[in-house]
């Protein structure tokens, strides 16, 4: 059996071994480096307990026998390998089904409460355990996309966009448990598929079936602003008077020529949005013009942002999550293609606080967790839903993420967090 | 020389008799003749009678040969006008006849000198043996001589000296002489030389002419000499009819014409008279009769008969062959041998040094060695294609005939020898159907083998075969098949195109009839056989709204109108007008507005169908209006603007097409006649153009000038439905026949293309309506999506390639896909099917 000359180095302090080239088997697997690595570790330290490591070389995550990685890889066998090791990120496990009465059609988290919107016309609060806290009601057709705008102490601030074509700004205070519809955002004329707040949470933005991008405050005031009503209107929407004071946009952002899927802000400067048009395009909040377009082949679902690497991570209905450079300019660049779901990826969300790792979910029930070091294959599938994914978020530490899905069968929902 | 001699000779026997110039030998006989006729007149006429029968015989000939001349001589009158000319001149002849005797004369004396001869007879009988030869071989000469010099009168004058010694003792004869002699020595000199001579002596008397002139037998022959009796030469003779004279002698001077006092009565006595008559023949040179002696008459026969003039001569005699193949020991010559042959030739040297050098230089090959032996070969091989006809691009070779088989032979193994049975079946059979067109039959041995009866048929049925039957080369196309196939595009390069089943949407309970797409493609209605219509997010696969109606909805069509949200379904004979309520929110209550603002005609129209509005609950429902019609409805489709909605009602009846007005809430009926059983309508996108496709043909009327447009033969048995491209010039239709039909109506009424590519009945098809694509929904379960690019320049035809094969749904009750449709925007089908269900593919 061939033997390959390895040094192995970490950047972990806490499992540093010496520096020195180990001649090892060709053939040697995941395994049984590890297994090398904890030899040399309990030597090392004799207080070690048995880590499972990942080993990356140049990059790349290892994932067959070391001589074909290299091999594939085009790297010479001749010299000495560089390998770098990390801790095994370990398989999340479902930690808590939540149940939900209908289809959930947006999940976000934080620290303390997990909001999702549901095809039941409603929004509602959960408490990590899976309990409901609160229930928002009151929009007339289903509650597309939810979002937090604010957390200081007991009162939010929330956001659910809805089919109604409105939006609608909640405060929340979770002390008393008290619900108030503070503004109805109307002017979309389809429905709301998609709001993101700012990173000064002073704004959101909000994107429509109806091609258009507008961006509103989210700052909640006594003032309502005018809202054009058709005088001919036969019957006033009784509903939007409970729902607080309309609210008009202060912007609006139109260029796609399809339906906008999802927004996001990059950061207070730049706003990004998908749409079916093929199109990623990054506007300018400030002037309400259009700064680049990243143009794709397919219909783009969702799109993610990560401020650590920043890179976009865009869901299509190809199959396909693709990476995405905002700063080039007018270029369809891909960085990278992640392949694996066999249905259309409606969800995806990069990690908050890794800068490798995202999470994408897809219409082929599976929820799937990548690391960009490693783009064959997935680094984990979850495959705890039982039907369609359509929405993934990460516990802002990180630790956790969700995924909102559906049962068609028996109308029973689940919001799964896994913790790691 | 033989030959040659034989050949003057003929020709001399046929001038004999009338020929002036000819036969000079002769002619001294006939002088001859004449002597004896004078001398014995009385005495020869017993001869005469005696060859009475030669006489006959041979003045059959004689009067052959003057019709013989007159083809060859052109002198058609000589004969006749001979004798009077001859004789009106009569008495000038005295002075010619002196002219001629001077000659004689001079051979006289010369005869003399060899000998003499006492009788004329005897000398007749005597030369017959030992003269005659020499006589006709200077006959022949003389002959000869004056074919060459008759026409040189330049030679008769170097003649000259010769004949003035001869004229010099002519004046002495004369007065000895009678008018015989004349004759005779004109008659010698008319044969001219030596022989002449001899014969001439016994004329003259007392000379013999038997021996054969002795001394210098060149100073007698005068075989070169001309006759120069008469100087005109060779002229026509009947130029002197008129004259007195005949011609000029040498010196000049007249030779008169010898006197004639014949007339016809003479000339009768003397034919009756005269033994010798028949050999008298008139020499129109001189104009004197010449009596043929025996010799001249002896030739003339043998000529006659084919005979060597000369009767001793021996053809047969052996041939010495001095130059033989046989080595003589002894050179043929005693030339020594020339010096030159000793000498290396320069010439020759040069010649083969030019050879040495072309071989050297290849330009002459060396003679390739003959191949000897049999040149053999195969009868059956195949032509050598390399031969000249083989070469030939348009050669066929002749098919060969099939080789004998062991059934063939006289002796076959027992296994091909028929068996009684077989036998008989043979004989019953057709002759055309036998396959041995022979029995075959053994025989103990190849004696007994009998003719083959057959044989001239079979040659002639293969010389049929090989003329009648054409051998032309047919053109074959040597290409690959492949090459044949039009280059079309990879379906890789036609993307964008579904190719994977994305959603499926759940929630029937019965086969999803119809399928419609909303304009803004966000939503999707499903009308079903579980008599539910149900409307779907597109995306999600959301099931938002379930309506439940009375019947199975057969047909739902959404308004194509984005300022109108209105679906149109048909269950049983109620068309339903629906508002879902989905989309925006404004453009919902437009449309409820724009129904609800109809004013009630004042006058009521009576309508095939009644407009009802529905009850509470219904509304609730979201259904507006309804159209209540007087059969089951099967088809609904919508005008591109959105207020006129067509409705089909297959039937025999005339009502089978209704055309409904939403805003004016108006129906009518397009078309008076029944054309067929009508199986779907469709509006054009753009024209006010209306197809109606029946089950074989699609009608496309203009609805303003209300008439029929085209007719569209769509090659199949029944139509099942219909798509028209959203230009407007190009329809498909998928027929219950597995087929879908592309016309280009700019092109033709037959189909541009068919399609053959589904198993089962066509159930739907379905244009794009901004990508080139097209579908077909199929029972075998699958949909099928076609790249059909139209292009707008007129010349190019539109490009059809098949590009997916999209399979989900399962075949239920023998039912596959039951609808089609496309998404507005993406390139995205939905298919509906018999198994519950509408699938999404993109």
């Amino acid at each position: 059996m061939s033997q390959l000359q390895a040094r192995f180095f970490t950047e972990n302090e806490k499992y540093k071994i010496d520096d020195v080239p180990f001649s090892i088997p060709a053939s040697s697997e995941v395994k049984d480096l590890s297994d090398i690595i904890n030899k040399l570790l309990e030597g090392k330290y004799a207080a070690h307990s048995h880590v499972d490591f990942d080993f990356l070389v140049r990059g790349q995550f290892l994932r067959m026998p070391l001589v074909d990685h290299m091999e594939a890889e085009g790297i010479t066998t001749e010299e000495v390998v560089e390998i770098e090791y990390v801790q095994r990120f370990t398989a999340p496990e479902p930690e808590e089904c939540i149940m939900h009465d209908d289809w959930i059609s947006s999940v976000e988290a934080d620290m303390e409460w997990i909001l999702t919107g549901s095809y039941d016309k409603t929004a509602r609060i959960w408490s990590p355990e899976g309990n409901a806290v609160m229930t928002v009601a009151g929009h007339g057709d289903v509650v597309k996309d939810v979002a937090w705008v604010k957390r200081d102490g007991l009162t939010s601030l929330l956001l659910t966009a809805s089919l109604d074509q409105t939006v609608v700004l909640w405060e929340w205070s979770s002390e008393p448990n008290k619900l108030k519809a503070r503004h109805c955002c109307r002017g979309h004329a389809g429905s709301v598929d998609s709001v993101a707040v700012d990173p000064t949470q002073t704004k959101f933005c909000s994107g429509s079936w109806d091609k258009m991008l507008k961006i509103w405050s989210a700052v909640p005031t006594d003032k309502e602003d005018e809202y054009q009503e058709m005088p001919d209107r036969p019957r006033k929407k009784q509903k939007t008077e409970t729902l607080g004071l309309t609210r008009t946009p202060l912007m609006t952002l139109s260029g796609h020529t399809e339906a906008v899927s999802s927004v996001l802000w990059c950061d207070s400067e730049q706003v990004c949005s998908a749409s079916w048009d093929h199109t990623i395009r990054l506007w300018d909040p400030e002037t309400g013009s259009l700064k680049s377009t990243l143009t794709g082949s397919k219909v783009f679902n969702c799109i993610s942002y990560s401020p650590l690497c920043r890179r976009l991570a865009s869901g299509s209905a190809d199959r396909h999550v693709r990476l995405w450079d905002p700063r080039s300019k007018d270029g369809s660049l891909v960085l990278l293609s992640l392949t694996s779901h066999t249905g259309w990826v409606t969800a995806v969300q990069w990690s908050p606080t890794h800068e490798q790792q995202l999470v994408s979910g897809s219409l082929d029930c599976m929820v799937k967790l990548w690391d960009t070091r490693s783009c064959k294959a997935p680094l984990y599938d979850l495959a705890a839903h039982e039907d369609k994914v359509f929405c993934v978020d990460w516990r802002e530490d990180g630790v956790s993420h969700f995924g909102g899905g559906v049962c068609n069968s028996r109308a029973e929902r689940a919001v799964n967090g896994h913790d790691m | 020389m033989l030959n040659f001699d034989l050949c003057h000779l003929t020709r001399c026997g046929a001038h004999v008799v009338s020929g002036p110039y000819s036969m000079p030998a002769s002619r001294s006989r006939v002088t001859e003749g004449t002597v004896m006729d004078t001398k014995e007149k009385s005495g020869k006429k017993r001869v005469a009678e005696e060859d009475d029968d030669q006489l006959s015989l041979f003045k059959i000939e004689k009067d052959g040969f003057p019709k013989k001349l007159e083809k060859e001589d052109n002198d058609d009158d000589l004969s006749d006008s001979e004798e009077s000319v001859f004789s009106g001149l009569e008495d000038s002849g005295s002075d010619s006849d002196d002219d001629d005797d001077d000659d004689d004369d001079d051979d006289d004396d010369d005869d003399g000198g060899v000998g003499g001869d006492d009788d004329d007879d005897d000398d007749d009988d005597d030369d017959d043996d030992d003269g005659t030869v020499e006589e006709t071989k200077d006959a022949d000469e003389e002959s000869l001589g004056k074919d060459n010099e008759e026409a040189t009168i330049l030679k008769t004058s170097t003649e000259q000296p010769f004949s003035e010694k001869r004229e010099a003792k002519r004046q002495g004869e004369k007065a000895s002489d009678g008018g015989n002699a004349v004759r005779k020595a004109r008659a010698s000199r008319a044969r001219g030389t030596g022989s002449g001579k001899l014969e001439q002596a016994p004329g003259l008397g007392g000379q013999s002419s038997g021996a054969p002139p002795q001394g210098d037998e060149y100073e007698q022959d005068t075989s070169d000499e001309e006759d120069i009796r008469n100087t005109v030469g060779n002229i026509p003779m009947e130029w002197y009819q008129d004259y007195p004279h005949i011609g000029y002698d040498l010196d000049g001077k007249k030779i008169y014409k010898p006197i004639r006092n014949k007339d016809e009565l003479d000339e009768f006595l003397d034919k009756m008279e005269n033994p010798d008559y028949w050999r008298t023949v008139h020499d129109r040179m001189t104009g004197t009769d010449i009596r043929l002696s025996d010799e001249q008459v002896d030739l003339v026969h043998r000529l006659q008969r084919g005979h060597f003039g000369d009767a001793s001569f021996n053809e047969y005699e052996p041939y010495v062959d001095f130059f033989s193949s046989e080595t003589m020991i002894h050179p043929v010559t005693n030339r020594p041998a020339d010096k030159r042959s000793f000498i290396p030739s320069l010439i020759e040297k040069e010649k083969v040094s030019k050879l040495v050098h072309a071989i050297k230089m290849g330009w002459i090959k060396p003679r390739q060695p003959k191949e000897s032996g049999l040149q053999l070969y195969d009868l059956w091989a195949k032509e050598d294609p390399n031969s000249i006809l083989g070469r030939h691009k348009m050669h066929v070779p002749a098919p060969k005939s099939k080789l004998p088989g062991h059934e063939e032979s006289y002796n076959p193994p027992p296994e091909y020898l028929l068996t009684e049975e077989e036998k008989l079946a043979w004989e019953q059979q057709d002759p055309e159907e036998r396959k041995l067109n022979f029995l075959p039959q053994k025989f103990a041995c190849l004696r007994t083998v009998p003719a083959f009866s057959r044989f001239i048929h079979e040659r002639f049925e293969r010389c049929l075969d090989l003329y009648l039957c054409p051998r032309q080369r047919k053109m074959r196309v040597n290409v690959d098949p492949e090459d044949l196939i039009p280059k079309l595009p990879k379906p890789r390069d036609l993307q964008p195109f579904p190719t994977v089943q994305s959603l499926v949407y759940r929630g029937h309970t019965n086969l999803v009839r119809c399928i419609s797409v909303s304009p803004s493609g966000q939503w999707l209605a499903s009308g079903s056989d579980d008599c539910t219509v149900r409307l779907w997010e597109v995306c999600t696969g959301r099931c938002m709204k379930t309506i439940e109606v009375g019947g199975a909805v057969k047909s739902i069509a959404w308004n194509p109108n984005p300022a109108i949200c209105l679906v149109a379904l048909s269950f049983n004979q109620m068309v339903l007008l629906l508002n879902p309520g989905l989309g925006d929110k404004l453009v919902c209550s437009t449309t409820d507005q724009v129904i609800a603002s109809y004013v009630e005609p004042e006058e009521e129209k009576e309508q095939s169908v009644q407009w009802l509005l529905p009850e509470d609950q219904d509304v609730e429902k979201g259904v507006r209006l309804i159209i209540n019609h007087p059969k089951s409805v099967r088809q609904l489709t919508w005008h591109s603007k959105g207020d006129y909605l067509a409705s089909v009602m297959p039937d025999n009846s005339n009502t089978q097409v209704l055309i409904h007005q939403i805003t004016k809430r108006r129906s009518q009926n397009p078309f008076r006649k029944n054309k067929g059983l009508v199986q779907c309508v469709s509006f054009h996108p753009i024209r006010p153009y209306f197809f109606v496709a029946t089950q074989r043909y699609i009608r496309i009327y203009n609805l303003i000038k209300q008439e029929l447009m085209k007719k569209l033969s769509a090659n199949c048995k029944w139509i099942s439905s219909m798509a028209i491209h959203p230009a407007g010039d190009n329809v498909i239709c998928g027929s219950y026949d597995s087929r879908l039909a592309w016309f280009d109506l700019d092109l033709s009424t037959k189909p541009y293309k068919v399609l053959r590519h589904h198993k089962k009945a066509l159930r739907g098809v379905a244009f794009h309506k901004t990508y080139p694509l097209f579908a077909s929904a199929s029972d075998d379960g699958s949909v099928i999506v076609c790249h059909g690019m139209v292009y707008n320049d007129l010349l190019q035809n539109p490009l059809i390639v098949p590009v997916k094969v999209l399979k989900g749904h399962t075949i239920t009750q023998d039912l596959g896909v039951l609808d089609v449709a496309f998404h507005p925007s993406q390139p995205w089908v939905f298919s509906s099917g018999a198994d519950h269900t509408v699938r999404l593919f993109t």
